[in-house]
């Protein structure tokens, strides 16, 4: 008799993490509260300061005010999006999935990939509403910069997968998860993304993690441009945005390698 | 019987920080040689250094030192080509996927996983497979546990604690099922505090305490290592009588009755009832229990003396 589980001859590789991944994602979207809030709240943002004010016409760059705001509500949405979901990540190998994941054919690197992928997924929901949104009311740029900040928008909040899970790692937690998330207020906020900024916040700004991806989305926009009260303020070069968010990634990827290595071991 | 050995650990050593800047020695030179097919039990207190010894079987936890290959692999690989699965007592679930949802997420990362319905039968998910896994009950969940331990169509299985938490019925059903999949030439190997299930289920145990392997043996010849039986017999012997008397290991009395403890209860009970007054004799053989606890002693103080005349109480049922 041959059964399902009789011994056989066994090569190495031919997991699917693409099934997984795909497996991970819906369950993820279900999670209705979740994505309520990740989607919803950015909306409303947008709705409120971007849509509706006296100056959301005005130009900026190639397009308008609307813009400008949307794209970055939008990278705050996205970046959400991915701190929480590799936040929860890090959560489920807290409760031991982890281990159970360490006893299939998937590397551990693997594991750290589909996650970081199934984030930017989710994460490019809120930036698809946020832009539908812009479209129907005064948001305004020529389509092929519009395209470029929704594709730069969704990569750049990758940085922020990396981030959450690294959070979820090393506080285990999640109240640790949500402060990290709220963190990102901040963040925005700093990163130049909410309202303009000049001065000393403008210059301790360009070295938070917001920042770089916020400023990269906006750039097909803005050229590098500074948008102040008064009107255009400066520029930042495209080297220094490249800069912040590389570094900035490569902070949070590698702090998640090292935490992931630290984890399967029990103690 | 010299057979291959599927799992060759050697003079492993694996330690943890204390938090007081010292260390624990989990496994403390442990060495295991498991022959395919066997199935063996790995019994300890907790706190023995099992747990941390499946870990390193299954390239969980790197050993601080020794060698350890399964199937001539270094374990991570063998994990890796399925040849080697296990049930983990920690492995966690995700509590908002359904049973099926699980089997067929853990699928998708093996290599060569065997059909998803087949293992949910085989493992008994079915009833429950639409179930999500956390409105399953605790034996359920060990179900699912075994059904994804047995996606890879593993060679060599390990089992933590498998039916920790289940009740005893679950618990027998899950040994049968566990039985079918030995009975296929699957090679075994559980931890368990269940000693019954080392007795009924291992032809092979390995007794663990403070990290270090106290016997290794058929359970039959482990359990006979730690005095064999129990002799009780009402009787009142001078006590030169009781001195004399052969084969005896330890001395109980209780009333009337004495329990006596000997690896060779036949010659005990024949010079017994032949050669003194002694009567109404009954023999018990010694449980696991007994036998890990006698040894887990031994272990301890060393100077175990011989043949007290009158030993501790010890709780005598016969």
């Amino acid at each position: 008799m041959t059964t399902a589980t009789s011994p056989h001859n066994h090569v190495r590789g031919g997991y699917s993490l693409g099934r997984y991944i795909a497996m991970d994602f819906w369950r993820n979207l279900r999670n209705i509260g979740n994505s309520f809030f990740v989607i919803v709240l950015p909306t409303a943002l947008f709705l409120f300061f971007g849509a509706s004010m006296d100056w959301s016409g005005e130009p900026v760059g190639v397009g308008n005010v609307s813009a400008w705001t949307m794209i970055a509500i939008a990278s705050y949405g996205a970046a959400m999006a991915t701190t929480s979901m590799a936040g929860s990540a890090a959560l489920e190998i807290q409760q031991g999935w982890g281990r159970q994941l360490a006893l299939t054919a998937m590397p551990h690197g693997a594991f750290i990939v589909a996650k970081a992928a199934i984030a930017v997924a989710i994460a490019a929901l809120p930036v698809l509403v946020l832009n539908l949104a812009g479209i129907f009311t005064v948001a305004d740029m020529p389509p092929g910069v519009w395209l470029a900040t929704v594709g730069l928008t969704i990569a750049g909040s990758l940085p922020f997968a990396f981030y959450g899970l690294a959070v979820g790692l090393s506080f285990r937690s999640d109240a640790a998860v949500g402060a990290a998330t709220g963190l990102l207020v901040i963040f925005s906020f700093l990163g130049n993304a909410f309202t303009p900024l000049d001065g000393v916040l403008l210059d301790i700004g360009r070295f938070t993690p917001m920042y770089g991806i916020v400023a990269l989305a906006r750039y097909p926009l803005t050229g590098g441009d500074l948008v102040s009260m008064g009107g255009t303020s400066g520029s930042d070069p495209l080297w220094m945005v490249l800069a912040n968010v590389a570094t900035w990634t490569v902070v949070f990827a590698v702090a998640c390698l090292l935490l992931q290595r630290r984890r399967t071991t029990r103690h | 019987m010299v057979q291959e050995s599927v799992i060759s650990a050697r003079n492993v050593h694996m330690s943890f920080p204390d938090g007081t800047g010292g260390h624990i020695r989990a496994v403390d030179g442990v060495d295991l040689e498991v022959a395919r097919g066997e199935v063996l039990a790995l019994l300890g207190p907790n706190g023995a250094g099992k747990t941390t010894l499946l870990d390193i079987l299954l390239g969980l936890t790197t050993a601080r030192s020794g060698d350890v290959s399964v199937g001539g692999q270094p374990p991570r690989a063998a994990v890796q080509t399925g040849r080697l699965s296990a049930l983990l007592q920690t492995g966690g679930l995700l509590p908002d996927l359904t049973a099926a949802e699980t089997v067929r997420m853990i699928a998708a990362l093996h290599a060569d996983p065997a059909d998803v319905d087949e293992v949910i039968d085989i493992a008994g998910v079915r009833p429950f497979a639409s179930r999500q896994v956390g409105k399953c009950s605790g034996g359920q969940q060990q179900r699912l546990r075994f059904a994804l331990a047995l996606l890879p169509r593993p060679e060599i299985i390990v089992l933590d604690e498998p039916t920790a938490g289940m009740d005893v019925s679950a618990r027998h059903e899950f040994w049968d099922r566990m039985r079918a999949q030995a009975d296929e030439g699957i090679t075994v190997i559980f931890a368990t505090h269940y000693l019954e299930e080392a007795e009924q289920f291992a032809r092979r145990t390995v007794l663990m305490n403070s990290g270090r392997v106290l016997a290794d043996g058929p359970t039959d010849e482990v359990r006979a290592r730690a005095g064999a039986a129990y002799v009780t017999v009402t009787w009142d012997p001078a006590a030169d009588e009781l001195e004399r008397l052969p084969f005896v290991i330890r001395t109980t009395r209780e009333g009337a009755r004495i329990t006596f403890r000997t690896e060779r209860p036949d010659e005990l009970a024949r010079h017994l009832l032949t050669s003194t007054d002694a009567h109404g004799l009954t023999v018990r053989p010694a449980s696991l229990e007994e036998a890990f606890r006698l040894l887990t002693e031994e272990s301890t103080d060393t100077g175990d003396t011989e043949r007290p005349a009158t030993a501790a109480p010890e709780e005598v049922s016969a």
